[in-house]
């Protein structure tokens, strides 16, 4: 991995979370800042994986571990939040 | 093996308590706090530190000689999983001994009653505190387990070259690696309950926030695990079925492809898809019952294919009534018996009617004591040879078959027709025939108790006495067999394997050797490999034991000795201190053996077929297997988060709460440190061991500005105009802190434990430890650094701003 890529990605990173903060300050509708700030959210964490944790130069048979690990935990997050009808 | 036979004895003594009691009505053998801490604590023990482990143990010694593995992969993990679980046991035993008894909420532990509310006192904290130990030796053993299977198997042994047991073996570890950072989770909330004063499982009667339904949350996390946990305990039994059954039959065992899909389709999708049927009672939307009275009646498919394919294989085979072909026949027959009657149970209708009863304990009996315990039994008998190069007595084994099988069924037949009995009654009223068939079944279980001091006997006469088995008594084709049993001499060369390599193999299963007594223990010590023993372990096992029995304990009252009287809490802060410096002190010396180079194996690849992990180093597959388990804990409490904040009406803002702004420069400082310590992996990649230093350096000093300034912000936090406290008289605001201080705090002491590591790093840097070709330590711990960064951007939006 490059220095640029890795400085990038962290620019990138401080960029999100800056506006993750302005988002909560400036954005008044609950529904748009919470759409807003959920993407922000998942955008960094599936940066980190991809470039710090760089499972784009992982093999598939890797990647298959987080893949698995976030669809058992859709599954369990989707279920929980039905069951509360 | 012995130590899960020894929790089996305790739970076993536990159970027959429990028959005596309810032998015949209105009965005064046990008071109800002692029957119920019996009921409770026989489950407890029976599934976590009996049943699964038995099919584990059998796994540590099978699985390496099955692949040809000199060892597993991480042998001083291996032996801190083993010393883990039985401090983890020790504890939940002891916990009897304990001022107000053990734990006597059930093995569900359903919330709010195994709270501190409705059950006080240290003894249930002891409990599920040995139960976290039992869980993180298990999510060890778990990365222990795949890492090996994956990576150590012997050159040209192919993933579907396998030996059924261990196919069956890497998929129940599958299942625990995902499973149990649920039940973690769901205990962690449940202990900061009991031992720092959060609200998390509080009764509405106490803590009334509108919306919220505390034994709700604990279904859901607590099922997810529970239901999988079945399949966990009654998997290792079929993997011996599946495995021995054609050395009695003469023939390949039918269907193997077909079983092996079958039992893929149960770990993956289907057994974590099924566990509200476990919650049809708790008012879940129609919807959901819908939809798991389908998938748990399409469970049934899988495992109707694979005894399906297992009764063929012995119907197309010439059978040999041997002792473990008779207890694979009847872990079959209990098994269809407790199988149909579970399908009675996914009906939302019928479990209306059979929930909470004796039925439902006859069927659970059924799938997961009968069919484990006879497969298990199964696999005992058949391997005992290969452990002891002696065989068993096969009229004994007859014979304990044949009792055991009478006395399982004359004990949980009747309660197949108690389904109008409730099951968590201490005594009763002499109702219908309830006391005739409560009568039945304590005679039974004295039958089925009475028939395993045949096989202890059987086992330890075998072991000491027993006539020599030679070297494959079954003509088995499996691997295992080709190596000298434990106890036999080799007198044939053994194919010794250059540094790091396989296990020698003998030139074929009935290569020459002379059993008998020897002071050769196995059959790897015929073949030189370096030396794993490590008392680290164990020290580091029982630093954490005192540490949480001290805790578990704190404050207590003052203990009266013959000459002095100690205050409260002086002996549990004692042991707690004993228990850190123990514990600190194996960490240093885990990590001074490791920068000593100490337990560094012999240097080369051995090779062997690692498909598809040819191009990943073992260590890196073991960290991605932990982290996999990992996302999984960490998403189930910030589900347990987003659950709350669904179901609470009423939420604090964010900002009446956190200083946002330093929140915000916090998470750029934690961010900032994941940028440093991708800097050391590329410094190192140049083989620049001066730049790795300053970056670690970096990453050190950041990461210890983040826990500081959060620190400050909980003193903060703590000591406010309206203190942000679990103990706050808003009831919501303490539902609030209870969860915020669980997740962020359990996020903070992963940044710790980062820190102690980072500490390690930059010494073994100093004394140029790392080069470009040999640096696989810093990419993991990258690795792991760079999840922590990942929680926390779920935790700053989740806690702070929404």
């Amino acid at each position: 991995m490059k220095t640029s890529t890795i400085a990038g990605v962290w620019a990138y990173m401080v960029v999100a979370v800056l506006t993750e903060t302005a988002t909560f300050y400036y954005v008044t509708n609950v529904t748009a800042q919470t759409v807003v700030i959920s993407l922000l959210a998942l955008s960094q964490a599936t940066a980190v994986a991809i470039f710090y944790m760089q499972l784009k130069d992982e093999p598939g048979s890797i990647r298959i571990f987080a893949l698995v690990g976030v669809m058992f935990l859709s599954a369990l997050l989707i279920a929980m939040v039905a069951s509360l009808g | 093996m012995f130590t899960a036979l020894y929790f089996g004895v305790v739970g076993a003594v536990l159970a027959l308590l429990m028959r005596v009691q309810l032998s015949v009505p209105n009965n005064d053998f046990l008071e109800a706090a002692y029957y119920n801490q019996a009921v409770t604590m026989h489950g407890l023990i029976m599934i976590f530190w009996f049943l699964s482990p038995l099919g584990v143990a059998l796994f540590n010694y099978l699985v390496p000689l099955q692949i040809g593995a000199k060892d597993l992969a991480f042998p001083r993990l291996n032996a801190l999983t083993y010393w883990l679980f039985l401090a983890g046991g020790l504890m939940a035993v002891l916990s009897f001994f304990v001022p107000g008894g053990a734990a006597a909420a059930g093995w569900t532990s359903y919330e709010p009653l195994a709270g501190p509310v409705y059950s006080p006192g240290p003894g249930p904290t002891m409990t599920y505190l040995g139960l976290m130990l039992m869980a993180a030796s298990v999510t060890v053993g778990s990365v222990n387990f795949i890492a090996t299977i994956l990576w150590l198997r012997r050159p040209g042994m192919r993933l579907s070259d396998m030996p059924m047991f261990s196919w069956f073996a890497l998929f129940t570890v599958v299942a625990m690696l995902f499973a149990f950072p649920s039940i973690i989770a769901a205990f962690l909330l449940v202990l900061t309950d009991r031992l720092i004063g959060t609200v998390l499982y509080a009764p509405p009667s106490i803590l009334n926030v509108p919306g919220i339904d505390p034994s709700l949350l604990w279904d859901d996390l607590f099922w997810f695990f529970g239901h999988p946990e079945v399949y966990i305990v009654l998997l290792p039994a079929f993997g011996v079925i599946a495995d021995i059954t054609p050395a009695f039959t003469g023939r390949p065992l039918d269907g193997r492809n077909w079983i092996l899909i079958s039992v893929a389709a149960i770990v993956l999708p289907i057994s974590f898809g099924v566990w509200m049927h476990h919650m049809f009672l708790t008012g879940i939307p129609n919807v959901l019952l819908e939809v798991f009275d389908v998938s748990t009646e399409i469970v049934s498919i899988p495992f109707g294919i694979i005894v399906i394919m297992f009764i063929l294989s012995m119907v197309h085979g010439r059978i040999q009534f041997k002792t473990p072909l008779l207890f694979i026949v009847g872990a079959l027959v209990l098994f269809i018996i407790g199988g149909i009657m579970g399908v009675f149970l996914s009906s939302p209708v019928l479990d209306r009617v059979y929930n909470g009863s004796y039925f439902v304990v006859s069927h659970f009996h059924y799938v997961m004591v009968g069919a484990t315990i006879f497969g298990l039994f199964a696999g005992i008998y058949y391997w005992l040879p290969k452990m002891t190069g002696r065989m068993y007595n096969e009229s004994l084994g007859k014979v304990h078959f044949i009792i055991s099988f009478i006395g399982f069924n004359v004990l949980y037949a009747p309660m197949m027709l108690l389904s109008d009995m409730p099951r968590r009654i201490f005594t009763y009223q002499n109702i219908g025939d309830w006391a005739q068939l409560n009568g039945i079944a304590t005679v039974g279980a004295f039958i089925f108790a009475g028939a395993q001091i045949i096989v202890a006997y059987n086992l330890l006469h075998t072991w000491f006495r027993g006539p020599p088995s030679g070297p494959n008594p079954w003509g088995s084709q499996s691997p295992e067999w080709s190596t000298p049993a434990t106890g036999s001499v080799p007198v044939a060369p053994v194919e010794t394997e250059p540094a790091g390599g396989w296990i020698g193999q003998l030139p074929g299963p009935q290569s020459a050797s002379v059993s008998g007594p020897s002071p050769v223990s196995h059959a790897m010590s015929a073949v030189s490999h370096e030396v794993h023993l490590s008392s680290r372990p164990l020290t580091l096992s029982a630093g954490v034991m005192l540490f949480l029995t001290g805790a578990a304990l704190y404050p207590g009252g003052a203990i009266q000795l013959s000459v002095l009287t100690i205050p409260p809490g002086v002996f549990p802060l004692a042991l707690m201190v004993l228990g850190v410096g123990v514990f600190a002190a194996s960490i240093v010396g885990w990590a001074w053996d490791d920068i000593r180079n100490k337990f560094v194996g012999p240097a080369g690849d051995p090779g062997g077929d690692r498909w598809p992990y040819d191009e990943v180093p073992k260590m890196k597959l073991g960290m991605w297997v932990f982290l996999s388990s990992e996302i999984v804990l960490f998403g189930t409490l910030l589900g347990a988060y987003i659950f709350i904040r669904e179901a609470a009406l009423e939420w604090p803002s964010p900002a009446s709460v956190h200083d946002i702004p330093l929140a915000t420069a916090n998470t750029l400082i934690l961010l900032t440190s994941g940028f440093t310590m991708a800097m050391a992996v590329y410094a190192i990649r140049k083989g620049d061991q001066r730049g790795l230093l300053g970056w670690l350096v970096a990453t050190f000093v950041l990461g210890s500005t983040f826990i500081g300034v959060k620190i400050s912000e909980w003193l903060g936090l703590f000591s406010g105009a309206a203190p942000f406290l679990p103990s706050s008289s808003n009831p919501v605001t303490a539902l609030a802190a209870s969860i915020y201080y669980v997740v962020v705090g359990l996020h903070g002491a992963h940044v710790v434990a980062g820190l102690v590591v980072l500490v390690y790093l930059m010494k073994k840097t100093a004394r140029g430890g790392f080069t470009k070709d040999d640096h696989m330590s810093i990419e993991n711990f990258a690795l792991y650094w760079a999840f922590v960064e990942i929680v926390w951007c779920f935790v700053f939006p989740l806690f702070y701003l929404l």
